[in-house]
């Protein structure tokens, strides 16, 4: 028996035993393993400890945010909120009132993470990060009780209220093209306000937000038709944000436990996912 | 005036996103594997090309792709859990259950240490070590094309894989029962057994027994076999998500069920291999390279779990090859096949880690690295399997009996006890069985007619082999040429047995005189064991005649003496399998055997004489199979110059 052979594989062993320790050593040095608390799905650091800072434009919003700024109640979107906070152990949360356009153009006015009806799109994408959804939102056409929008072309005839910078926006100018020139507001309180005194008899909101108006205000609102889409929610945080990864992990699992199924259910009082509102009929546009 | 009439609009909708996906599908894999690089790379480097991190061609809102892709996860271990050969488990069970559990308990432990180094939570951790522990057999359709699936080490590995990969899916079911924290960890545990248990009984018993039903009565229709199959496991899948435990396990568990109704070599396989690795497994991987993100990918954090990934799965994997190498005394070329089948990491793995990320427990960064180690356990594996085929001696030893059955038939209307026989025979093994339809030379015959009654015969008697059609001088021979082509393991005769008195024959050919070759009273004549000929050709396989006819099989007898009844004896090795091991035993010297015959029994005979041959009872009744002698069958393949070595006169259906 030749001796170079199991010398060249005692070699052979030692080298690879030594690529192995090496690939370990890196491995822990680059992942954090030396007393590295970086979990499997991320983590979340706060910018206030132990407090979860969260911006939003309006409350109260019916269905997504009771109470007060300073004194938040309830609603769907302070539930998840509050579900967010507990998954990743933080004490408290805050509540910070950012505009609309403001929250969308990427400034969150310090909050950790905003939640306020933000449909993801690519073009806010180039000003905040996004989470993965946490609930589909078509564009629902509301309109004072007993009124009728059979077509498209029953819509164009509406006179419309619609709110700058949003989605809803686009959408009925792209899809719907009203006739009559829409009255755009700043603020959703004043186009609510349009809607109420009569200079509107029409305006576009997001699915599970009308159903909530029509729901808590019968005499007020009606959801006539919702409109073709794949409009989704999403959590907003500011670009390049670390806690993007935690909060997408976060949402994940609340939905694969159902839990945001359930809250859906407590605060908008509909099952949330697809088919949420089958009775509400589908308004067919070209777009 | 033209810009008016002609409107084009930006490409959208689903024909557009199908056809991104169409096309990554088809020169994903084709660009990547000329590079070198395996084409699972390419769908996943593809599926990132077209997802939000890439061309963003699909929106990160989009459903259709991943409703497809979770369509294709179930599809994939669906077609993991029915391509295992559960008859290398069998046979090699002891060295297959020690590497089994070596090469999951290694691998789990080294996975859920380093998590558990990470500071990861305790169920992140457990559902690491499962993903690291299974494998999936990437290199194994090369290590057959070497002549190695006989090897005692490729039986191992392959046989270890139901192992692996069915403890794999049960740590992540216990997983994702428990992610949430609703439940009590008792709660869990009842939820997860009594689950477990259901799923087990619906997969393994109900199933079958329905599928099996539906192949006989509704399947005649290939489609309709195929539409069977995607319903069992969708079916299986549900009844798992009833009891909260991820589809994939259903889905696998009902593979592993319908492993005997689905041979490898079947039709019904054939079509479930081509679906799924043209269009439903690849949309899989498509839809898991959305989530692949090179900025997240390259990122030191990612690569260093990559890393620790990579030594936790490849070195648990190769140490438990080393040490089943020592203990089953296998050669290092045989270690490094037992590396090689268990080290790549693909269905399974990629399967957990998709769950784990839905259900919020592994970031992207987890993903992404996850994919990394995937990348280079298929390098290496494949690598180490070229190495160790070139080193490995190749097996020797004989196929398995019931690996290919070709049945020759005559008459389609006399064939289903024989087909039945078959069938018994191949399942045992886990083959398949060619129906062959002889057409007589000097009779005047339709085939057509003949050919759609025996479809209707080979769907009744549950067969799912390729149907095929010859023109020859007898059944014998016809079925004989057809076996050598075929490379079978066994050819039987489907004998009609002699008609009543005054009867017409179909086919005009006197069956005895047809299977002796025209000459069922010859003497016989001392034959060296094997058959061969001057001219070099393809061996031909042991044959049995089957007389008679059945519609269900009843009480099965032998009537041979010890020596045919050694395992090496083909007329008790098949009697054996026909009875499923309690054949009873007629003296040899019993003479009224054949009025033991009620209608559906089967008898084992012995024909080493021609004479004997000659004078098998008319099983009106009943069936007798009898061997053919070694001497009748080299006559019958002597003068073959003709022989179809491949098979180029016979014609499949």
């Amino acid at each position: 028996m030749s001796v170079e052979p199991t010398l060249a594989r005692s070699r052979a062993r030692a080298t690879i035993a030594l690529l192995a320790l090496a690939m370990l050593a890196l491995g822990c040095a680059l992942s954090g393993c030396a007393g590295g608390n970086d979990g499997a799905s991320g983590t979340f650091t706060p910018r206030v400890k132990d407090t979860l800072t969260v911006a939003t434009a309006q409350i109260p919003d019916p269905g997504f945010w009771y109470g007060t700024f300073a004194h938040p109640t309830g609603g769907f979107e302070y539930a998840l909120a509050k579900a967010l906070a507990e998954r990743f152990e933080l004490k408290r949360i805050k509540v910070v009132e950012v505009p609309f356009h403001e929250l969308v153009r990427g400034h969150l006015g310090g909050a950790d993470l905003a939640l306020s009806d933000i449909t993801i799109t690519d073009e806010r994408a180039e000003h905040l990060d996004f989470s993965t959804s946490y609930l589909q939102a078509p564009p629902a056409i509301v309109v004072h009780p007993g009124t009728q929008v059979a077509d498209v072309k029953a819509a164009q005839g509406l006179h419309w209220a619609v709110q700058h910078d949003t989605t809803l926006r686009e959408a009925l100018e792209t899809q719907i093209e009203p006739t009559t020139k829409p009255l755009v507001f700043e603020r959703q309180s004043e186009k609510l306000a349009a809607f109420a005194d009569g200079r509107a008899n029409a305006m576009l909101l997001d699915l599970p937000i009308a159903l909530a108006y029509a729901r808590e205000s019968p005499r007020e609102f009606a959801v006539a038709a919702q409109l073709p889409s794949e409009a989704e929610l999403g959590v907003a945080l500011p670009s390049g944000s670390d806690n993007v990864e935690a909060v997408d992990s976060a949402i994940r699992g609340l939905k694969s436990e159902d839990e945001i199924d359930r809250l859906g259910e407590r605060w908008l009082h509909a099952n949330i996912e697809e088919g949420s509102a089958e009775d509400i009929p589908v308004l067919r546009t070209e777009e | 005036m033209t810009a008016a009439l002609i409107e084009i609009s930006s490409p959208k909708g689903a024909p557009y996103e199908f056809l991104v996906v169409f096309a990554v599908l088809l020169l994903g894999p084709v660009l990547f594997r000329r590079a070198g690089i395996p084409g699972i790379i390419g769908l996943l480097v593809g599926g990132y090309a077209i997802g939000p991190h890439g061309l963003s061609l699909i929106g990160a809102g989009n459903n259709t792709l991943p409703d497809l892709g979770q369509l294709g996860l179930l599809y994939l271990m669906f077609a993991a859990g029915v391509e295992i050969d559960l008859n290398l488990l069998m046979r090699y069970r002891r060295s297959a259950i020690t590497f089994g559990l070596l090469t999951f308990i290694l691998p789990f432990a080294l996975g859920t240490l380093v998590g558990f180094a990470l500071g990861w939570e305790t169920l992140a951790a457990l559902l690491l070590g499962s993903l690291l522990a299974s494998h999936t057999l990437i290199t194994y359709p090369a290590i057959k094309e070497a002549g190695l699936a006989a090897d005692p080490a490729v039986a191992t590995a392959v046989g270890s894989t139901v192992l692996t990969d069915t403890l794999a899916l049960v740590v992540l079911a216990v997983v994702a029962g428990s992610v949430g924290g609703h439940k009590s960890s008792a709660d869990v545990a009842v939820q997860i057994v009594v689950g477990m248990g259901v799923l087990t009984a619906f997969s393994l018993y109900v199933l079958p027994k329905l599928a099996g039903w539906a192949f006989r009565f509704l399947g005649t229709e290939r489609s309709v076999r195929y539409v069977v199959a995607i319903t069992a496991f969708l079916s299986a899948a549900t009844v798992a998500e009833l009891f909260g435990i991820e589809g994939i396990v259903g889905a696998f568990f009902a593979g592993l069920g319908m492993n005997r109704l689905v041979p490898n070599e079947g039709q019904l396989m054939d079509r479930i291999e081509f679906f799924g690795g043209a269009v439903f497994i690849p949309v899989f991987l498509v839809s898991v390279g959305l989530i692949l993100n090179p900025s997240v990918m390259v990122r030191g954090e990612t690569l260093g779990l990559a890393g620790l990934f990579i030594l936790a799965c490849l070195g648990g994997k190769q140490l438990a090859a080393l040490i089943s190498a020592r203990l089953f005394a296998f050669s290092r070329a045989q270690s490094g096949l037992l590396f090689s089948l268990s080290a790549a990491q693909a269905a399974a793995t990629l399967a957990a880690t998709v769950i784990g990320f839905q259900l919020g427990l592994f970031s992207s960064a987890v993903v992404n690295a996850v994919l990394v180690l995937i990348l280079v356990s298929v390098l290496a594996s494949t690598l180490a399997g070229t190495r160790a085929s070139a080193r490995a001696a190749m097996p020797d030893g004989p196929r398995p009996l019931g690996m290919r059955v070709v049945v020759g038939v005559l008459d389609p209307d006399h064939a289903l006890g024989a087909l039945t026989i078959a069938r018994r025979i191949a399942r045992a093994d886990g083959g398949v069985v060619h129906p062959l339809l002889v057409v007589p030379e000097s009779a005047p015959f339709a085939p057509k007619p003949a050919l759609q009654r025996l479809a209707e015969v080979v769907a009744a008697a549950d067969v799912d082999g390729q149907v095929m059609t010859i023109v020859d001088r007898s059944v014998l021979h016809g079925a004989l040429r057809v076996g050598r082509a075929q490379e079978a393991t066994l050819v039987l005769v489907a004998e009609p047995g002699p008609e009543p008195a005054g009867g017409q024959r179909q086919t005009g050919e006197s069956a005895q005189g047809d299977a002796a070759g025209g000459d069922g009273g010859r003497a016989p004549r001392p034959v060296a064991s094997g058959v061969s000929s001057e001219r070099e050709q393809a061996p031909a396989p042991p044959v049995a005649l089957v007389r008679g006819n059945a519609t269900r099989l009843g009480a099965v007898r032998v009537r041979l003496d010890d020596e045919e009844l050694a395992p090496d004896s083909l007329a008790g090795e098949m009697a054996r399998r026909v009875s499923g091991g309690a054949a009873q035993r007629l003296e040899q010297d019993h003479t009224d055997w054949a009025e033991l015959l009620a209608p559906g029994d089967v008898t084992f005979v012995s024909s080493e004489l021609g004479e004997t041959l000659a004078r098998l009872p008319g099983a009106g009744e009943g069936l007798v199979v009898s061997t053919v002698a070694e001497w009748l069958i080299r006559e019958e393949s002597a003068g073959d110059e003709d022989a179809p070595e491949t098979p180029g006169d016979v014609r499949a259906v």
